[in-house]
C-alpha cells in the first residue's frame, strides 16, 4: 500500500493549537493508512481498531512535540507502529508460537499452497513474524530501526523474518507464487 | 549438494549476501527460483489492498480529548488558588532584590490581575453559550494556560525561565480576556 499524504501545514499549526475541527482532519487524513498498518500487523480486527484509536489519542497529546521534520506520515505511522508492537507484546503472554507451530504442524503433508491466498497465509504467521514481515518488507523499516521499536537486538529480527517466510513459502507452496 | 537458506535468500535480496552465496546463486537454478519467488512474495504483499476501519474510532477519540480538556481545566482552577496564594506570599514576605525578581513578580502581578478580570467576565466556564470557534480558541487557550501551570507546579523552575513562562501565562490570559471580553460586549452583558 503506498502512502503519498500530504496535509496543509496549516492544518498541523491549527492542530497543535488544539483545535478539534483540524485533529478530526488529521484523523480523516490518516486514519485508512493507520488501521492498514495496525490490521496487517495484529491478528484481528478488533486490536487494529484499538491501536487506531490509540494512536490518535497519541497524536492528539503529542502533536505540539512534531517539529515538521521529515514526512507527518513517518511520525503517525512511527506512533501506530509501537503501539501495535506492544499490542503484540502485551498478547505474548497468552497467545503462543505454540499456535503457530499446531497450525502449521496440522497442515503438515496436505497441499494447501493453492487454497490460501497471501492474506491467509500471513494470519497464520507468528504475531511478532507477522509484525516484522510487514514493518521490514512493505513498510521499509530496517532491521535496526525494527529491532529499536522491539526492544530486541537486529539478528532477532533478522530471524524472525527468515522464519516468517520460510512459514510463507512453505503455505504458499511454489505454484502459487510462482505463477 | 547445499542450496541457500532463507537467510542467504534475504541477504541476497538484500545486497548483503555472503561470497558464497552470490557465486552459489549463479549455479543453481533452483536458489534463483527461490530468489525470484521471494521478490514475487514481497511485491504482492506491498499490493495488498488497503484496509478500512469498520467502524469510526473519531468519536471517541473527540470524547477522551474533552474529557481530559476537562479535567485540566478544574486542575487549573485549583492551580490559581495556589498561584493567587503565592503570589501573595512573594508580595507580602519578599522584598525583590534584581530586575529579574522584579520582573518575575510583575509578571506574576499582571497575571493574577487579568485572571480576576476574567472572572469578572464569567471566564470560569460558566457555561454560557459560545460559537464553536470562540468555544474552540477558548479551550486551546486554557488548555496552553493549564500546560504551563502545570510547568510551573512539577519544577522548581529557574528564575529566567519562571519568569518567561509566568509571561506566556499572562499573554495567554489576555488573549483568554480579549475572548471574554468580546463574547460579553456582543451578547450585551
Amino acid at each position: 500500500m503506498t502512502i503519498s499524504l500530504t496535509v496543509p501545514d496549516v492544518l498541523v499549526a491549527r492542530a497543535k493549537t488544539g483545535d478539534l475541527e483540524a485533529l478530526e482532519a488529521l484523523y480523516r487524513a490518516f486514519e485508512a493508512p493507520v488501521y492498514n498498518l495496525a490490521r496487517r500487523m495484529l491478528r484481528n480486527a478488533e486490536d487494529a481498531e484499538d491501536v487506531l484509536q490509540e494512536t490518535f489519542l497519541e497524536v492528539v497529546r503529542s502533536i505540539g512535540q512534531y517539529r515538521g521534520e521529515g514526512h507527518l506520515w513517518g511520525w503517525i505511522r512511527q506512533i501506530a507502529a509501537t503501539k501495535a508492537l506492544m499490542r503484540i507484546r502485551r498478547e505474548q503472554v497468552r497467545e503462543a508460537e505454540v499456535f503457530d507451530e499446531a497450525i502449521m504442524a496440522g497442515r503438515a503433508g496436505h497441499n494447501v499452497g493453492q487454497a490460501l491466498d497471501l492474506e491467509r497465509a500471513m494470519q497464520e504467521l507468528s504475531d511478532t513474524g507477522r509484525a516484522v514481515v510487514w514493518l521490514h518488507d512493505v513498510e521499509g523499516y530496517t532491521h535496526e530501526e525494527i529491532a529499536e521499536m522491539m526492544g530486541k537486538s537486529v539478528s532477532f529480527s533478522k530471524s524472525q523474518l527468515a522464519r516468517a517466510h520460510t512459514k510463507l513459502r512453505r503455505t504458499l507452496g511454489a505454484g502459487m507464487e510462482v505463477g | 549438494m547445499m542450496h541457500c537458506t532463507m537467510d542467504d535468500l534475504l541477504a541476497l535480496q538484500a545486497g548483503e549476501a555472503s561470497g558464497w552465496a552470490r557465486k552459489h546463486l549463479e549455479t543453481c537454478a533452483v536458489c534463483r527460483a527461490e530468489l525470484d519467488i521471494l521478490y514475487q512474495r514481497v511485491a504482492q504483499l506491498k499490493a495488498l489492498p488497503g484496509l478500512r476501519a469498520p467502524r469510526d474510532r473519531w468519536p471517541a477519540v473527540r470524547a477522551v480529548v474533552l474529557a481530559g480538556r476537562d479535567r485540566r481545566r478544574r486542575v487549573w482552577r485549583a492551580g490559581t488558588l495556589a498561584a493567587a496564594a503565592a503570589l501573595a506570599g512573594v508580595l507580602l514576605l519578599r522584598p525583590w532584590g534584581t530586575d529579574l525578581e522584579g520582573q518575575l513578580v510583575q509578571a506574576q502581578q499582571r497575571s493574577a490581575t487579568l485572571e480576576s478580570t476574567l472572572q469578572q467576565v464569567g471566564g470560569g466556564g460558566d457555561g454560557r453559550v459560545m460559537s464553536g470557534r470562540e468555544a474552540a480558541l477558548a479551550s486551546a487557550l486554557e488548555d496552553r494556560i493549564a500546560a504551563i501551570d502545570g510547568q510551573l507546579a512539577e519544577r522548581q523552575a529557574e528564575e529566567l525561565e519562571a519568569l518567561n513562562l509566568w509571561r506566556q501565562r499572562a499573554d495567554l490570559m489576555q488573549q483568554l480576556v480579549q475572548v471574554r471580553v468580546t463574547r460579553a460586549n456582543y451578547v450585551g452583558l
